[in-house]
């Protein structure tokens, strides 16, 4: 028999715990708005002015056409030059990020109704930047076919490759980023400072006292994970709510069924701080596990930074294990798109099943004896 | 004869491979104040906690109020009360907080947390407001409130593990007065101190050491079992205290030999060369005869002799 009195008033100590110390006041409530903020406004993923030099072997109307089309979008900034001399060396000290070179036979190329060929020379050694710069240069390209089109009066000249963003059709990194913050506010508040209120009873001795109360294990820490529920849901809205009004991201979806999504991870992850917590029974202990497990994997493996489909095979599987990717999964596409459920079926059950797992093996560690 | 309210027998309990209790045996009748006594890992805390349910012990049984407490630990933990050595309250919150959580804890409810919170606090004069963060008390205050909390409930049976450790001394007195009531009211108290002046108070005494009892009695059959005589205690009219020990020393009439504030306390074991040093030194020394001390009890009993 749990009793609910208990509960409460483990819950209400820890909600006073929490209140009356600064630190846990600001990783709570400070960190998650300095994170959205530092996304929302600082971090800038997306690449505009990219240096780039052109070299026009063709130096018609055409080919200068295609180079305004290029000026007047706000991406490139960009240098006219001659020829390739010295281009090696310009990259390398990162004075131009590409090097696109129109042939000599562009426009009548082009009015032969044959595709007009330019070359694109991309600096590899940053992947992300050459990746999006070419998506931008597949968009730039695909528009200016209809443009000579239309001028031309004729068929379309053979389409060249297109990269099409399905979700994201600005590239907007913005909508990536924000969307994917709950996922490490949630690592920060419920994993990190979860794990510390148990080895901090440890470590002051007041778990013994606890324990030599009638008090059982689950009230104390269905009692200490209350108030951390309740910090941690105030946080997500907040976050969301930023989003929404402050970054105009849009939410495409269900707010029900991102509750539900975010009532289910937390769980989960409040039970791995506790489970973290009971192992350690140390607040330093703790805090070093919590960002092994639970913050680092927040940042790198869930996707939020480093794309999980541009990874190894091998990591892309390891992952799968961090339940910090499927949230992350489910928060990008319930805000990003209309989706049916069924797309999002392998992520629930993969963020209910991480829950469970670790509500049993917290409770299978929770000592109720003093044994060192 | 009063009804043993604890009952331990060959109690063993093991960290891995050390032995932190060693096949120890005790009873604690009802009512008696109950002293437990040994250096610093000689075994103290762990039996307490063994007691309270929240240690499992290797082997042996224990009993409170007649009951195997492993059989029976809600019902036990539900009436005794018990005072860590290490952690007394939540210091970041305030007296009234930590009491109310202590009771609540303990199932009471508002009325009679306030109730006997109001009869433990007249007890011990606390004169503070309730909503002092504890942090902000007087270690002494803190000691005598951790008290309170732990007794709130009205337990018959209490548990006080070097509750006056780092306490001044003054309120170690007051302390022990409070022990002392509680016992008039037919409390039983289970207390190790490290204190033997403080042991004096005890109806009862139990030495450890490293894991195992080597002595068990109330402070006056102790005395007479590890002493046969009594201690003469002698003082210098004037000159010196260490010239003084050496003469003693020499004239070879007494073991035990040790200072003893500004004296020497000694036990005779020649009367005949005892009368003769008197004779020669009765206009530069007083003596005295003093009973032994606990302290006396347990170098003896703790060095084996």
């Amino acid at each position: 028999m749990i009793s609910k009195t208990s509960i409460k008033a483990i819950a209400l100590k820890e909600y006073k715990h929490i209140t009356r110390d600064p630190f846990t006041m600001i990783i709570a409530l400070v960190m998650p708005l300095i994170l959205v903020l530092f996304f929302g406004f600082v971090v800038d993923l997306d690449y505009k002015h990219i240096k780039i030099d052109i070299q026009d072997n063709n130096n018609s109307q055409m080919s200068r056409r295609f180079i305004d089309i290029l000026k007047s979008c706000q991406y490139f900034t960009i240098n006219k030059v001659n020829s390739m001399l010295g281009i090696k060396s310009k990259i390398n000290r990162n004075n131009t990020s590409a090097i696109l070179i129109i042939e000599e036979n562009f426009d009548r190329n082009i009015v032969k109704g044959n595709s007009g060929k330019i070359q694109l020379l991309l600096d590899g050694s940053d992947n992300a930047k050459a990746g999006i710069l070419n998506g931008y240069l597949n968009g730039i390209t695909s528009s200016a076919n209809k443009i000579y089109s239309k001028q031309l009066n004729m068929q379309y000249p053979k389409e060249l490759i297109r990269t099409r963003f399905l979700f994201n059709t600005e590239l907007n990194s913005k909508w990536f980023t924000v969307p994917g913050l709950s996922t490490i506010v949630i690592g920060l508040i419920a994993i990190i400072l979860t794990s510390l209120t148990i080895a901090k009873e440890w470590e002051n001795g007041s778990m013994e006292l606890l324990l030599s109360t009638p008090v059982k294990s689950i009230e104390i820490v269905i009692g200490k994970i209350i108030p951390y529920f309740i910090l941690n849901m105030f946080s997500i809205l907040m976050i969301f709510i930023i989003s929404l009004l402050v970054f105009k991201i849009p939410f495409e979806s269900s707010f029900f069924i991102y509750s539900i999504a975010c009532v289910i991870y937390v769980t989960g992850a409040l039970a791995l701080g506790i489970f973290i917590s009971v192992v350690t029974r140390q607040q330093q202990a703790a805090v070093q596990f919590a960002f092994a497990v639970g913050l680092l994997p927040s940042f790198l493996f869930s996707g939020f930074i480093f794309s999980i489909e541009n990874m190894p095979s091998l990591f892309r599987y390891f992952t799968a294990l961090f339940p910090q990717r499927w949230f992350m999964e489910i928060s990008r596409t319930l805000f990003l798109s209309k989706t049916n459920l069924k797309v999002l079926l392998v992520p629930f059950l993969a963020i209910i099943i991480f829950a469970i797992f670790v509500i049993i093996l917290a409770n299978i560690k929770f000592k109720t004896d003093m044994e060192p | 004869m009063r009804t043993s309210i604890i009952e331990v027998k060959n109690l063993n309990v093991s960290f891995g491979n050390f032995k932190a209790v060693d096949d120890i045996s005790f009873s604690v009748k009802q009512g008696e104040i109950f002293g437990f006594l040994g250096a610093n890992g000689a075994g103290k805390t762990t039996t307490i906690r063994t007691i309270c349910g929240i240690l499992n012990p290797a082997s042996g049984q224990i009993y409170v109020y007649g009951k195997d407490i492993s059989k029976n630990t809600s019902l036990i933990k539900n009436n005794i009360g018990y005072m860590s050595q290490k952690f007394t309250l939540y210091k970041d919150l305030s007296v009234k907080e930590n009491i109310e959580l202590a009771g609540t804890l303990y199932n009471m409810d508002k009325k009679r947390i306030k109730e006997e919170t109001q009869t433990l606090f007249n007890l011990i004069n606390f004169n503070e407001s309730e909503n002092t963060i504890v942090n902000n008390l007087p270690i002494g205050v803190k000691q005598m409130v951790a008290l309170c909390a732990a007794v709130l409930h009205n337990p018959d049976l209490i548990f006080l593990d070097e509750p006056t450790a780092g306490v001044a001394p003054q309120i170690r007195a007051k302390f022990w007065q409070l022990i002392k009531i509680f016992a008039q009211k037919g409390k039983t108290i289970f207390i190790t101190t490290h204190y033997m002046d403080e042991a004096e108070y005890a109806d009862r005494i139990v030495l450890m050491q490293t894991g195992k009892i080597i002595a068990i009695g109330t402070p006056k059959e102790l005395k007479e079992q590890f002493f046969k005589t009594n201690f003469y205690k002698i003082t210098p009219k004037y000159g010196n205290l260490v010239l003084l020990k050496e003469k003693i020393q020499l004239s070879n009439f007494a073991d035990n030999i040790n200072y003893y504030g500004n004296s020497i306390k000694l036990i005779l074991n020649n009367d005949k060369k005892w009368q003769q040093f008197l004779k020669e030194e009765k206009n530069s020394i007083a003596y005295q005869i003093v009973s032994p001390s606990l302290e006396d009890v347990f170098l003896k009993a703790v060095s084996g002799k």
